[in-house]
């Protein structure tokens, strides 16, 4: 029933082409207004959710290539998330729907996923904050998923767009204070209904109980003890109430420096050795200070090199290592590389893509953080050496050198419950200030640093290089990556465990995937792709450590010693790190870039093959055990998870919807120089006739 | 299994000799033992292959260490690890045999500092400590000799290396050693693959194709329009033999327009020579170009092939310069790897391929028409670009038979230079454009696993082959060569062929055999692995139905004419530059620049506005393979050969693991009840059945 048109003089950053199509043209809108809003898509709101403004008429552009086509609708703001709600919904179809996701729906953008708002005034491009004296035709946000959204509001009455950029602007960009977190209105609204499922539990780490398990699992108990001197926080709010530290260690030691200079135990290997971390003494001026600051920390010294302690090696990551500045120099050039406006531009950096890369030195820094996390697990596994991280509130790079040295070293850390306990441990009671880092409060651009998505990168890069030895797969990082910005689980929205317990009074939520099935606004995916989360093969592992290597001297035999033997996917797993071996993650970086699809192909391809094999694998294996039993029943074909989606993409799970077929109409500067419109039509006729026949 | 996730290259290692596995190597006897010079050294020689000499050695740079013994014959370097017994039908295609024709590039060492580089007629200066073999297929063997008594061995052997290359070089003498297997070679051996030498072999693969307005030509059964084109090759029904001897006069090298492959959806795809802007047709032979050219349809699509492509210096130079970086002693910092890799430019080219040959599959897809290769030569980048273009449209091509066929009419048969690009002759045209092209095809197994049905290792075979002596299929330069060596002239002995001589007696037989022979150079176990397990038979051939085809026969002159150039159709005012002096394709379209919507793929283009294609437009079985910077990738598991330390782990071999699990589950099955056998759809996918 929508018209189809041309409408004339859209306004592209750089204006490549001068023409996009639309469905709808503004004079129909004018006219059919009514019409249009008493059948417009219903807005989904989470409990809790507010609506705050809204604009109609707003055309989002569809960035399929430099034509820019367009869907008419409109564009809302709660205190949640930007939402476009297009007028022209039918197009979802079943496969569309069943992997989508629950939260968060195509053209939704969480508050807090915004990471740069741009508007554009007469062709040109500039960054928008504060207060706007004048108004944009287009509005372009480029999210921190790397999503871009661009919104043409030329055909939207004025004062909806005051209302709606200033809105956007001013919920996204300014400073906000924490109890305005939606995670809070989201929580009063929720009941707490999590029924925790004890066979699929994450370790939370918040209780005594907890930290004694993992002593037990790893055998660290023998040598250290939990402590709960910190519980209520009295001790210092930077520090979990439990932890673990070595048992002679007095207790008035860790009140002494509010918890700094103590070695505080992190994890511990098959052969006894383990990981401790640090945080460094408040610097002082005074040299009365200072020297009671060196006795103090050559009395803990003495305590942990005394036997059984192993020899103690200090890795002080605040030193030489890697600074947060040029992870977040490095990380906001890299991001540019996908942040694409038009492709004309994609296609302009393409040519030196390599170089580019390159120059954002974002790899190089994954690189040297496996290479530090080699070298720190060589030390442990061949020379028996405990190693204590040294950082000045090892809250940054401890957690992701720690926490990637237990992902080498212990397999329970390869699946996927053990890996949510280890970001449990490691960042959110270690008291990695995701609050801060993500800059969730808009309060502070400097302090915001993507540590925790570097680590997801290199934990991304050991996934890629060793699929088998991963319960999860990198569609599983991608999903947790994306989770730091949903304000929903209060997992990555607090910069320490004492402000979550100060602020959040029933127990909330933990990792988005741990959800219990049963409540379906929960859990991220439907259960149908859990499949695809969840590699199947991974469920094999269940072997301990089991061999250790001989004793090597240093970082590069071991390397190599281990790379030539053939890798044992329950046990220690190094990576490559030559210059070849360091990728970019095509899933999560690439995703959105329709020119970067592969309709058919990407290993979606492999992965939906692998499946159907192990249906027939369970099929066969079920048949074997009927003629065990019984001659029952043939059993009924078990459900295919992919083989009814016809062809997916290489962008699948995330991009489904961006079909070739989603693109209405050519443009027509294409064709102009062709020939005539006779012509054309001819053409069209002779094409119809050899199609009939 | 034998790759075991690690894989450092295709070649399996030789199967240790184990008593309890007898019965399997019952018939493995060494009865060609020329020379008898240990007991490990069990070494059978090829026909007219001599040892030149042998030296006790260690391999080294892969754990673990293996002690054996290294060979010169005066045909290849062999190392014999001790205690190892090759396997008898595998002659040439252990991890450790180097052709001599393969080495790239000798290295001796002593002591840390003292290396010398060993060109073909060098003399060695020192007493080797170690010796490194750089195959140009990227492989690196890594010898060190023991000490004690035995150097006069290593230099021997090393000198005896240095002058079997010298030899090598100057020659082509080995090209008569032929591989067979002892005791087969019987002549009523059927090739695997046609090779497109007769006419009943065009004349099948026409019938296949659909073409049913084009028959199967013999203008050039005595090799006088062309000595570069086949004997038989496709042009229009309604084209006479003389009308096509005179137009292909008009075309460079006499390589006029003729069929590469028939669309089901009717449309032609054409290859052909540039036009000799020298001469000076007359108006019938124009028509009869223009004929040739229109093919029957309105719509004609000329392609500049070479426009965009690179040039074969530049593919020659681009090789290089991947080679020198994936030396293992290359100098680049791991940090400035990605710009050293995009300096080679390989990855460019390789891309700037695969999207010519996607917008010329589009071309050829979307609506019927006539599309022409043309490239001046038409012996190098029409070739590549129509087999991508196969690759890319039609099922059939991707299976293992279908590629095999598709190699050997695009390259083989058309007339591809093989040695000269590959460096055989002493000319300075090399230009690995056919290395060139199986990367492509690799790009593609990345981005679609599941629509090939041969592997990664299918192409690293092939990709070895290139420089096997073995069979003529890559040694020659024309067909008219090949066939002359293989004496399947005898028949014609009264026709004139220039230069022809009688073939050498004797092994006429035996030169009938191709690369695809591929029992000559590989065991049955390696052959197994040329099979993709994750093939996805439901996109196999018998599923894709083309559309009916209808007459597409057009009297007249064609309605629309283009020339396709920088991604964009520009209109043409006609096919040939003779009628008037404009000279339009003749002056090159370098000038026309390319549209400023580059991003805008041809796909938009063509399939933009009617959309017959309904709701889905790519018709099934079309790939459109993607070509962004990061898409393209380098092939390591051949260009990192010679860094094992890159190649382990490379492969994680989980769908072959559950195939085994699966064959092992039916096979349970099936010893209980034998009636669900039948229809096991997975037996549709045996590897054992692919071959033969």
């Amino acid at each position: 029933m929508l018209g189809k048109g041309v409408v004339g003089g859209g306004g592209g950053t750089k204006a490549p082409k001068p023409s996009f199509v639309s469905y709808v043209r503004p004079e129909e809108i004018h006219t059919n207004e009514k019409e249009v809003t008493e059948k417009e898509v219903t807005l989904h709101l989470l409990p809790g959710e507010q609506l705050l403004c809204e604009a109609s008429t707003v055309l989002k552009y569809v960035q399929e290539d430099s034509c820019q086509h367009g869907v008419y609708g409109r564009l809302v703001c709660t205190d949640f998330k930007i939402a476009f709600l297009g007028d022209d919904e039918s197009a979802l179809d079943n496969d569309e729907t069943q992997f989508k996701n629950k939260v968060i729906g195509e053209n939704d953008i969480t508050l807090h996923c915004v990471d740069q708002i741009y508007g554009v005034f007469d062709e040109k491009k500039k960054t928008l904050f504060g207060q706007l004296k004048k108004y944009p035709e287009k509005l372009i946000i480029h999210c921190k998923d790397l999503r871009v959204f661009h919104f043409c509001l030329r055909y939207t009455k004025e004062e909806e767009v005051k209302r709606i950029v200033s809105g956007i602007i001013h919920h996204t960009q300014a400073p906000k204070l924490l109890k305005r977190l939606f995670l809070f209105s989201y929580a009063t609204a929720t009941q707490n209904n999590t029924a925790a499922d004890p066979k699929n539990h994450t370790v939370m780490f918040d209780t005594l109980k907890d930290w004694c398990w993992e002593l037990e699992r790893t055998k660290g108990n023998m040598k250290y003890k939990a402590v709960s001197v910190n519980e209520g926080y009295k001790v210092c709010e930077r520090l979990p109430a439990y932890f673990v530290v070595p048992t002679p260690l007095a207790e008035e030691d860790v009140q002494r420096f509010q918890g700094h200079g103590i070695p505080i135990w992190c994890w511990s290997c098959h052969n006894g050795s383990a990981l401790l971390k640090m945080s460094a003494l408040p610097k002082e001026q005074d040299d009365g200070i200072l020297q009671i600051q060196k006795s103090f920390l050559d009395g803990i010294y003495k305590t942990i090199h005394r036997p059984p302690y192993e020899i103690v090696k200090t890795e002080d990551l605040s030193g030489n290592f890697l600074s947060l500045q040029e992870i977040q120099t490095a990380y906001s050039k890299f991001k540019q590389l996908f942040l694409i406006d038009n492709s004309t531009e994609f296609w302009d950096t393409d040519i030196k893509w390599f170089s580019l890369l390159e120059s954002s030195s974002w790899l190089d820094i994954i690189r040297r953080c496996l290479k530090k996390a080699i070298e720190i697990t060589e030390c442990m596994e061949a020379q028996n050496m405990n190693i204590l991280l040294l950082e000045e509130n090892a809250s940054d790079l401890c957690c992701l050198i720690s926490s990637l040295v237990q992902v080498m070293m212990d397999p329970h850390c390869r699946t996927r419950i053990g890996f949510q306990s280890l970001v449990q441990k490691e960042w959110v009671m270690g008291g990695h200030c995701f609050l801060d880092r993500c800059n969730h409060l808009r309060q502070s651009d400097k302090e915001e640093v993507p540590v925790f998505q570097l680590f997801l990168d290199c934990v991304w890069q050991l996934v890629h290089q060793h699929p088998p030895a991963f319960e999860f797969t990198e569609t599983y990082l991608t999903v947790l990556s994306d989770s730091l910005y949903i304000p929903i689980f209060s997992t990555f929205f607090f910069n320490s465990p004492h402000q979550k317990d100060t602020n959040v009074h029933q127990r909330q939520l933990s990792l988005p995937l741990t959800q219990s099935k049963s409540s379906p606004k929960r859990g991220f995916f439907r259960e149908e792709t859990d499949h695809l989360i969840k590699n199947l093969l991974g469920k094999r592992i269940s072997k301990l450590i089991n061999s250790s290597d001989e004793l090597q001297d240093n970082f590069r035999e071991f390397y190599d010693s281990w790379h030539s033997k053939p890798t044992d996917y329950h046990g220690l797993l190094l990576p490559h790190i030559e210059g070849p071996e360091i990728r970019v993650w095509a899933q999560r970086y690439l995703r959105w870039i329709p020119e970067a699809q592969i309709l058919g192909g990407g290993t979606v391809a492999t992965m939906s093959k692998l499946l159907e094999m192990m249906e027939e694998v369970q099929s066969l294996q079920e048949k074997i055990d009927e003629r065990h039993h019984s001659q029952e029943d043939p059993q009924a074909e078990p459900p295919c998870l992919l083989r009814n989606s016809a062809r997916l993409s290489s962008l699948f799970p995330f991009a489904l919807l961006q079909r070739h077929s989603s693109k209405p109409i050519l443009p027509t500067s294409g064709w102009k120089a062709l020939g005539d419109e006779e012509d054309l039509a001819k053409r069209e006729d002779e094409f119809v006739d050899l199609g009939d026949v | 299994m034998w790759w075991g996730g690690r894989g450092q290259s295709f070649n399996i290692a030789p199967q240790k000799e184990e008593p309890e596995m007898g019965s399997v190597q019952g018939s493995r006897m060494p009865e060609l033992r020329s020379r008898h010079l240990s007991g490990c050294l069990a070494s059978r020689c090829l026909p007219g292959e001599q040892i030149l000499a042998w030296a006790t050695g260690v391999r080294k740079g892969l754990e673990p260490e293996l002690s054996g013994t290294l060979i010169c014959t005066n045909f290849r370097v062999i190392f014999q690890p001790c205690g190892w017994q090759r396997s008898q039908e595998t002659p040439l295609s252990s991890e450790y045999d180097f052709a001599l024709v393969n080495i790239g590039r000798l290295e001796a060492v002593s002591g840390l500092s003292r290396v010398q580089l060993l060109r073909p007629g060098s003399l060695l200066k020192f007493i080797p400590e170690e010796i490194l073999i750089h195959g140009r297929d990227f492989r690196l063997l890594r010898v060190g000799f023991e000490a004690g008594g035995l150097e006069p061995q290593a230099f021997q052997v090393t000198m005896a290396i240095v002058q079997a290359r010298a030899q090598s070089s100057q020659a082509q003498q080995y090209a008569g050693i032929t591989l067979s297997k002892a005791g087969q070679g019987s002549g009523s051996r059927k090739p695997p693959i046609p090779l497109l030498e007769t006419s009943e072999d065009w004349e099948t693969e026409r019938k296949k194709q659909g073409a049913r307005g084009w028959r199967v030509s013999t203008v050039n059964e005595r090799f006088d329009v062309a000595t570069s084109l086949p004997r038989y090759f496709w042009v229009p029904n309604r084209i006479l033999d003389s009308e096509v001897r005179r137009a292909f006069g008009h075309f460079h090298q006499g390589r006029g327009p003729r069929l590469s492959w028939h669309h089901p959806g009717g449309s032609d795809l054409l290859r052909c020579g540039g036009f000799c802007t020298a001469s000076d047709p007359n108006k019938e032979d124009i028509r009869a170009v223009e004929a040739m050219l229109q093919a029957g349809h309105s719509d004609v699509v000329l392609v500049d092939t070479m426009d965009e492509l690179p040039s074969l210096a530049d593919v020659q130079l681009a090789h290089l310069r991947l080679r020198a970086l994936c030396l293992p002693d290359s100098s680049v910092a791991e940090d400035k790897w990605l710009s050293a890799l995009e300096g080679t430019r390989w990855l460019d080219y390789v891309r700037s391929c695969l999207r010519k040959a996607s917008d010329v599959s589009v071309l050829v897809t979307s609506r019927v028409r006539s599309v022409v290769l043309q490239e001046r030569s038409d012996r190098d980048l029409n070739g590549l670009l129509s087999s991508l273009v196969q690759l890319l449209s039609a099922p059939e091509a991707r299976t293992l038979f279908g590629f095999q066929s598709l190699v050997q009419r695009e390259w083989v048969a058309s007339g591809h230079p093989f040695l000269t690009r590959l460096g055989g002759t002493e000319t300075s045209e090399e230009a690995p454009v056919f290395l060139l092209f199986l990367d492509c095809i690799w790009q593609l197994l990345q981005q679609y696993p599941a629509e090939f049905e041969f592997s990664e290792f299918f192409l690293l075979a092939l990709h070895d082959s290139v420089r096997v002596p073995d069979t003529l299929t890559f040694l020659r330069d024309t067909p008219w060569e090949r066939g002359k060596q293989s004496g399947q002239f005898n028949s014609y002995t009264q026709v004139y062929t220039p230069g022809y001589s009688q073939p050498p007696a004797g092994n006429s037989m035996n030169l009938q055999l191709s690369v695809w022979d591929w029992d000559l150079r590989y065991s049955n176990e390696q052959i197994l692995q040329f099979h993709n397990p994750g093939y996805d038979p439901e996109h196999c051939p018998d599923s894709w139905l083309p559309r009916q085809q209808p007459s597409f026969m057009v009297p007249g002159p064609p309605s629309s004419m283009w020339l396709f150039s920088r991604g964009a159709l520009t209109p043409l005012n006609q096919l040939c530059p003779w009628r008037d002096s404009s000279f339009l394709l003749a002056v090159s379209s370098r000038w026309l620049p390319r549209p400023a919507i580059s991003s805008e793929s041809l796909a938009d283009q063509e399939w933009g506005l009617p959309s017959h294609w309904g709701a889905c437009p790519l018709p099934p079985g079309l790939l459109l393979p993607g070509y962004l910077g990061p898409q393209i990738r380098l092939w390591r598991r051949c260009y990192l050969r010679g860094r094992p330390e890159v190649q382990m782990g490379l492969s994680a071999p989980t769908i072959s693991g559950l195939q085994e699990e699966l064959f092992h589950l039916q096979e349970l099955l099936r010893k209980w009840t034998p009636r669900i056998s039948p229809e096991d759809h997975s037996k549709k996918r045996n590897p054992n059945t692919i071959l033969s």
